[in-house]
């Protein structure tokens, strides 16, 4: 609808509506680049704002998987270098009862190998109680305390749970957190099973003179080593292979947590080029209007006629 | 009977000096809200001529033959019409921001993901008491939060409730004046100043009317309003010297309701219709937020009740309130947070039931449904804030064009100066002439 006469009231009426409407545009624009926000709420987009709050929400559980993922990559660190600790127990264990087993050696002889045995024992029990990085029991599975006790006899027992329960790495995966003690101690020898400190303990025993023939003691002791050093290192790889998938799943996370900062920024933040362009777009309307305004405003007829 | 021309003369000076007279009325009131642009009407002053002077010259100058505003009632009722759509849409957006606001502000949802965040970083190790206090702290920031959002749409609802009754009382206000009007309109001289004062007014008082309910006016001839509330056919507001008077309750959801004279009435249009229009999204936001608000507290105490402390004892509930406003921590210590199945040892660090309760929130998803609360809204604030910005575009457009027609346009007034201040003169110059015609006469020896 085009007026073709015009009052002077609507005259300024509506060149405040222009002017104040390209103001407040200015405004805007300044305001997008000064936050680097592109949204300042969520009606001004609310498809892209609950994108955003859908981003935020993945990036703060990204975050905490992140945290239980060093926690869990550390507590499998911590407990493969115990398997080493057990592994090398065993070697030494190995060796003390090849000697055992050597027919020169006197009982004497047999008794400080028997003590020393004693001493790599009472190590095991130690490292099988080994704390986490929480300190809690690293073989213990969810157990508080420790994973294993000694009775009146110096016998170890496991106190711990039965699994070492998982924790969620995001985006549905999780890995089991560690080893429980009987899995990696307890093995099957000859269909009889046994464990580890057990079978330590009693190799000390019958070399310390409490069977009749620790020559024969240690040479069936050798055997049993042999399937507890491989039942370490089946669960050192199974460690090693846990480690590998939490570091696949960080390396997976931190390419998610990418592609969701490169949505943020496309979704949310402010696009320099564009919002200086339009802003100086905008800015030349406004001050080509502002000029107009003065102009046409101060052309009156009452100036002209004398 | 024979022309004088003093007389006319004389005549012609008045009616000169009476539109100089209204020029500057008007320039004088180029910004007067409601002035309505006046021009005179002259009429010429000739006797026909009467018996036995059939043919005679009988002029008698010019006169006022009245004042005429230059107002088009179809415009002042598209400026009424476009106005009250614009008012309504207005005042809906208007609200709908603030419960936008007061939803979003509370920063509700980034509150609800850190207490999921806490969750899961509790699983790491469900007996760390510093990330069980952390728990504790993210719950009590997210009841806050609750209870912030509760409070901000309450304080909506009140600002809203309290602009509509404002309202109300300025279109019984504005009614009764009108009423007053109309009575002074009936005993006015037809096309008087004083009559021109008034209809001003009248359009000045309907307009502001409008502003607040739909109207339809409808004018008699002795240019006294009828008004009706709505449509043609809805309940008289005002009629002749009498005004009804409009009324609103609050429901017990604070949505509001109005009666005129009793009798319910909806209006479609204007700011109390929109003002009706946002409460009841309010009702509807309050309601939804309450929902959230007691699906986490039934969650939460659920996975308490069916879990272990850390000492062992049985889950305690976690939350009370039964809505938003009143959500609040029922403990303050982190070892009561059941993490363990029930029937587990003190000191458990089996995270069975934290997984459940995890799993839980998971289904019930309030972070989710917090978000599409928002989305709800936030989408209503755009798509109504698009009908508003049509809807004042249109009343814009309605306004200057009656402004155009009928506002004072300045450079006219000083030409109209111009035109009947040479007239004044030339009637001076007719006198003049008169008066040397008359020494002429006297001169003659």
């Amino acid at each position: 609808m085009t007026n073709i006469g015009t009052s002077t009231r609507a005259f300024f009426d509506r060149s405040n509506i222009d002017i104040s409407g390209l103001r407040a545009q200015a405004e805007a624009l300044q305001a997008r680049l000064g936050r680097n926000e592109r949204l300042s709420r969520s009606s001004e987009d609310p498809v892209a704002a609950s994108r955003l709050r859908t981003l935020a929400r993945a990036e703060r559980h990204a975050k905490i998987d992140t945290v239980n993922s060093n926690r869990a990559s550390t507590d499998l660190a911590l407990a493969d270098t115990a398997l080493t600790s057990f592994s090398d127990a065993i070697i030494r264990t190995q060796v003390l009862a090849s000697l055992a087993s050597n027919g020169t050696l006197s009982p004497t002889q047999r008794a400080d190998i028997g003590s020393e045995l004693g001493e790599i024992h009472s190590r095991l029990v130690a490292l099988a109680n080994a704390r986490d990085s929480s300190g809690h029991a690293l073989f213990g599975g969810e157990a508080a305390g420790d994973a294993y006790v000694l009775d009146g006899l110096g016998n170890a027992t496991y106190i711990g749970t039965l699994n070492a329960g998982e924790l969620p790495l995001g985006d549905g995966q999780s890995v089991t957190r560690g080893v429980t003690g009987p899995e990696f101690l307890n093995f099957t020898v000859n269909g009889t099973a046994t464990n580890l400190l057990a079978e330590v303990k009693a190799l000390a025993n019958a070399l310390n003179g409490a069977v009749a023939d620790p020559q024969a003691a240690a040479r069936t002791a050798l055997d049993a080593l042999g399937v507890g050093l491989d039942a370490v290192t089946t669960s050192q790889t199974i460690v090693g292979s846990r480690l590998a998938w939490i570091d696949l799943a960080a390396e997976r996370s931190t390419n998610l947590g990418e592609l969701r900062a490169d949505e943020q920024a496309e979704i949310g933040a402010t696009d320099i080029g564009t919002t200086v362009a339009e802003l100086q777009h905008v800015m030349l309307v406004l001050e080509a209007s502002q000029a107009s305004f003065a102009q046409l405003a101060n052309v009156s007829l009452f100036n002209a006629l004398r | 009977m024979a022309s004088d021309l003093l007389t006319i003369a004389h005549s012609g000076t008045r009616a000169a000096r009476l539109s100089l007279d209204l020029t500057a009325q008007n320039i004088a009131n180029a910004g007067s809200e409601g002035y309505v642009r006046r021009s005179v009407r002259l009429a010429e002053v000739a006797a026909a001529g009467g018996f036995m002077r059939v043919n005679d010259l009988s002029m008698s100058g010019v006169r006022l033959d009245r004042l005429v505003r230059n107002a088009d009632l179809f415009r002042q009722a598209e400026v009424r019409r476009t106005g009250a759509d614009a008012a309504r849409a207005n005042a809906e957006v208007a609200g709908l921001e603030n419960i936008e606001s007061a939803v979003e502000q509370a920063k509700l949802f980034p509150a609800i993901v850190q207490f999921e965040a806490s969750l899961q970083q509790l699983a790491g190790d469900p007996v760390d008491p510093s990330l069980r206090a952390a728990v504790i702290e993210d719950v009590r920031t997210m009841t806050r939060a609750f209870n912030m959002a509760a409070t901000g749409l309450e304080a909506a609802g009140d600002g809203l409730r309290f602009e509509a009754a404002d309202g109300v009382a300025q279109v019984n206000l504005l009614a009764g004046e009108l009423a007053r009007l109309n009575q002074r309109l009936a005993r006015s001289a037809d096309a008087t100043s004083d009559q021109t004062a008034l209809l001003d007014k009248r359009d000045l008082l309907l307009e502001q009317l409008s502003q607040h309910v739909d109207i339809s006016a409808t004018i008699a001839p002795d240019q006294t309003v009828q008004v009706r509330l709505g449509g043609a056919g809805g309940l008289p507001l005002v009629d002749g010297a009498t005004s009804g008077t409009l009324a609103m309750s609050t429901g017990a959801d604070g949505t509001i309701a109005f009666a005129l004279d009793g009798t319910a009435v909806s209006p479609a249009a204007g700011s109390l219709a929109g003002k009706a229009q946002a409460l009841s999204q309010l009702a509807e936001v309050s309601a939804d937020l309450d929902d959230i608000a007691t699906g986490l507290v039934a969650t939460l105490n659920a996975a308490q009740a069916a879990g272990a402390a850390l000492d062992g004892s049985a889950g305690q509930p976690m939350l009370s309130g039964t809505g938003a406003a009143d959500i609040a921590l029922a403990f303050e210590d982190g070892s009561l947070i059941a993490t363990a199945p029930a029937g587990s040892g003190a000191g458990s660090r089996d995270p069975g039931n934290l997984d459940a309760l995890r799993a839980a929130l998971g289904t019930s998803d309030p972070a989710g449904a917090m978000d599409a609360l928002i989305f709800g809204i936030s989408s209503a604030v755009q798509g109504r804030s698009v009908t508003r910005d049509a809807l004042q575009t249109i009343a814009g457009t309605a306004r200057v064009a009656l402004q155009a027609q009928s506002g004072v346009d300045l450079d006219q007034e000083a030409v109209n100066l111009l035109r009947f201040q040479q007239a004044f003169q030339a009637s001076g110059q007719a006198m003049q002439v008169a008066v040397d015609i008359f020494d002429t006469l006297l001169g003659i020896r």
